[in-house]
């Protein structure tokens, strides 16, 4: 499992850890092992192990998947979780590519490699669709990629991610399975993979007259999708989400992300200059589509082949200091 | 038009070797051949299709509503609700992707549903029963969350339901016949002709259908992609219940079982010049292949009166290609009065619905997959809403 140490990942690590029909985890990232493993690691120390792992780094990655720890693991399903939005600011570029579509190409590489594994689990994002022009449009696996040259670097690293791992899906040597998600959010008002809300809580520009709806599954679901993909025999993309989809003006309210409305003109002209700058990570907080056209997702095909369902409602609800969050409630 | 073809002909899609003769002297329900007559007309197209395509046994034809009571439920699908198989339908053993079936979406019959309070002064303008109407489109949402996941927003409807009930009534004056003739419940296409510059046709007809059918239906209007690129104008669309023209979200809202409005000519039908007023444009197909993949009927229906609300004379399309609109119109009052002059003439509204025509247990989900059936059956359609236009014009 790849990027244990961060939200998502950590929550797919405890969701496959206390999943009795796994033999054995082996968690990386680039950090030091969260709080969280301490206990996995105290109570079964065959059975779970973490290790520090550059993913964007070719020497590193040999090194691990050429390890003894890794060999004797007989590991026969890898889990990428992609690396955080947040993360992949900074210097963004790995050998002319961005981080997270340099790892995306390492971990293919070196699971088509190793002897033992058999499967891929890839998590991507429902951000790589083509959002034509609407408050919501239903979108399938089926639907149009956005290939268009000029989308900001944020969006273009998924699709770039997204077509490495479905280019391999019809091969024979590994099953493929890539989760496409739409917004992750979680308990206590935090929000992942949405490209115009991504970065610290505060208020964000977005185009007056506009309210896209978002999708949205909270963290748990994405560990029970990866879960069933793991246990599946399905091959190819899955979208999967949850219940509920929510305009973008409520999201932004319910994770402290509130949207100030902005002339459309206006947000083009800042967004023309970022990129003169090359501020690319303020291009898809300020002009990408995904402010304006929103989507939900028609997850049949998940349903049918992977057999999953969401188990989680999210909502408002009232916190222990009295303030209203976001939360999240088995369904 | 040549001298040599008598002038009461259809043109269809501007090629003479397609021009049907309008047949005289009998009260003809189309022009050209109904597939579904019993003694169809010697039309060798026709026979080539019905040999060519994988057809099914032909159940009764279809007086008013389709068969709507699935007969068993299967597996539980991502919303939560139960999926149902209906096993009565032709050839779903051959349709892998559409076996599933989801639960429709259902509202209450009207005395079903608890009087509303009226919490606002437009809503004390309103009587009881209408009350009733829009308190069961709170069903629409799923488990009557404050959104459906295209946007609608009962609460949004129930506030601007008023202003367009008091056009439907006072400005437009709508005169409306052939109800009985809407699906109660279950998927259906309505199409419809389109005019006028701006759409207050389709608004008129989901007023109306709002108003005539028990349980209360919202037909979901698809509109053309441009609006959803106009500020304010998109997101009030959705919180209405209308939805862009796009395949997925008009199949999604088939396969829920919902009522949908669609308006075939596109913007050919709105920009259409006052020469061209009651002529029914070309057809867009998409809406057969949803309605045959999704085994829903299609409802044919005419607004007329609609084409005379704003009567176009020029359509100056190079000055609209440069402002990146789909047309610039001409008419006697715009630009003239600038914006003012886009609002309609108040015009009498006369609907019309025709008798559905059930093409999808004639030819199944099968045919939608053949491009020349899929427009032929296109024609039939606007054959017949332009049988309508002519009678009630």
């Amino acid at each position: 499992m790849t990027h244990g140490d961060e939200p998502i990942g950590r929550r797919v690590v405890k969701a496959l850890v206390h999943d009795a029909r796994i033999e054995n985890v082996l968690a990386v990232g680039e950090g030091s092992a969260p709080r969280a493993f301490d206990r996995f690691i105290a109570e079964t120390p065959g059975r779970f192990a973490y290790g520090r792992l550059d993913l964007a780094k070719h020497r590193s990655c040999v090194d691990f998947f050429h390890s003894r720890r890794f060999r004797d693991a007989r590991i026969d399903t890898l889990v990428h979780v992609p690396r955080h939005a947040a993360r992949v600011a900074g210097p963004p570029v790995v050998s002319g590519l961005p981080v997270r579509t340099a790892e995306a190409r390492l971990v293919l590489q070196h699971a088509l490699e190793a002897a033992s594994i058999r499967n891929l689990v890839a998590l991507g994002s429902a951000f790589v669709y083509r959002l034509t022009p609407g408050n919501s449009n239903r979108l399938s696996e089926a639907s149009e990629l956005n290939l268009d040259p000029a989308i900001p670097g944020e969006v273009r690293s998924w699709i770039d991610c997204d077509m490495i791992f479905h280019g391999e899906a019809g091969g024979g040597r590994l099953r493929v399975a890539l989760l496409r998600v739409p917004t992750v959010v979680t308990s206590g008002g935090y929000v992942y993979w949405n490209p115009s809300l991504a970065g610290p809580p505060g208020p964000r520009p977005r185009p007056i007259g506009f309210d896209p709806m978002c999708a949205l599954i909270c963290d748990k679901d994405v560990a029970k999708a990866v879960q069933a993909a793991v246990h599946s025999n399905g091959s190819g993309s899955f979208n999967v989400a949850g219940y509920e989809s929510v305009p973008l003006s409520v999201l932004g309210s319910w994770t402290g992300r509130p949207g100030v409305p902005v002339p459309g003109p206006a947000l083009q002209l800042v967004s023309t200059a970022a990129r003169w700058l090359g501020q690319e990570s303020l291009r898809s907080a300020l002009d990408g589509a995904e402010l304006r056209y929103g989507f939900t997702l028609d997850t049949r095909r998940a349903e049918r082949e992977l057999g999953f369902h969401p188990h989680y409602h999210v909502g408002l609800a009232r916190a222990g200091d009295g303030r209203l969050r976001l939360e999240t409630s088995p369904a | 038009m040549s001298p040599a073809i008598p002038p009461d002909v259809l043109w269809l899609d501007g090629m003479p070797d397609e021009a049907v003769v309008l047949p005289t002297g009998e009260p003809a329900r189309a022009l050209g051949c109904d597939p579904f007559a019993a003694d169809p007309l010697p039309d060798p197209f026709t026979e080539r299709l019905l040999r060519d395509v994988p057809s099914h046994t032909p159940r009764a034809p279809v007086q008013a509503a389709p068969p709507a009571v699935p007969v068993r439920e299967a597996e539980t699908v991502s919303d939560g609700r139960e999926a149902e198989v209906d096993s009565t339908r032709p050839g779903i053993d051959r349709l892998p992707d559409r076996e599933r079936r989801r639960r429709w979406v259902r509202t209450p019959r009207i005395d079903e549903v608890e009087l509303p309070d009226a919490s606002s002064l437009t809503e004390r303008l309103l009587d009881g029963d209408l009350r009733r109407r829009l308190a069961a489109l709170t069903h629409l949402s799923e488990g009557g969350a404050p959104y459906d996941r295209y946007g609608f927003s009962p609460v949004a409807i129930q506030a601007a339901f008023p202003y367009f009930h008091a056009l439907y009534r006072l400005y437009f004056r709508v005169r409306s016949e052939g109800h009985d003739r809407l699906p109660t419940e279950g998927p259906a296409v309505l199409a419809s002709n389109h005019g006028g510059l701006l759409p207050f046709d389709g608004a008129m007809t989901v007023v109306d259908v709002l108003l005539h059918s028990d349980p209360p239906r919202l037909p979901r209007a698809v509109v053309d992609h441009w609006a959803g690129t106009l500020p304010f104008v998109n997101v009030f669309y959705a919180w209405v219940g209308q939805v862009i023209g796009t395949r997925e979200n008009v199949m999604d809202l088939l396969d829920d079982g919902q009522l949908v409005l669609v308006f075939p000519e596109g913007m050919d039908g709105v920009r259409k010049r006052v020469t061209q007023r009651n002529r029914v444009q070309r057809f867009r197909v998409g809406f057969v292949e949803a309605a045959l993949r999704s085994r829903a009927p299609i409802v044919p229906m005419a607004v007329v009166g609609a084409d005379n609300q704003a009567p176009i004379l020029f359509d100056l399309s190079t000055l609209a290609r440069r402002l990146s609109l789909p047309f610039f119109p001409i008419t006697p009052t715009f630009p003239w009065f600038g914006p003012l002059g886009l609002l309609p003439y108040p015009v009498r509204y006369r609907i019309v619905y025709g008798e559905p025509l059930p093409y999808h247990e004639r030819f199944g989900p099968e045919g939608a997959d053949d491009p020349q059936l899929v427009r032929y059956l296109a024609n039939q359609v606007r054959r017949e809403i332009q049988t309508l236009v002519d009678r009630h014009r």
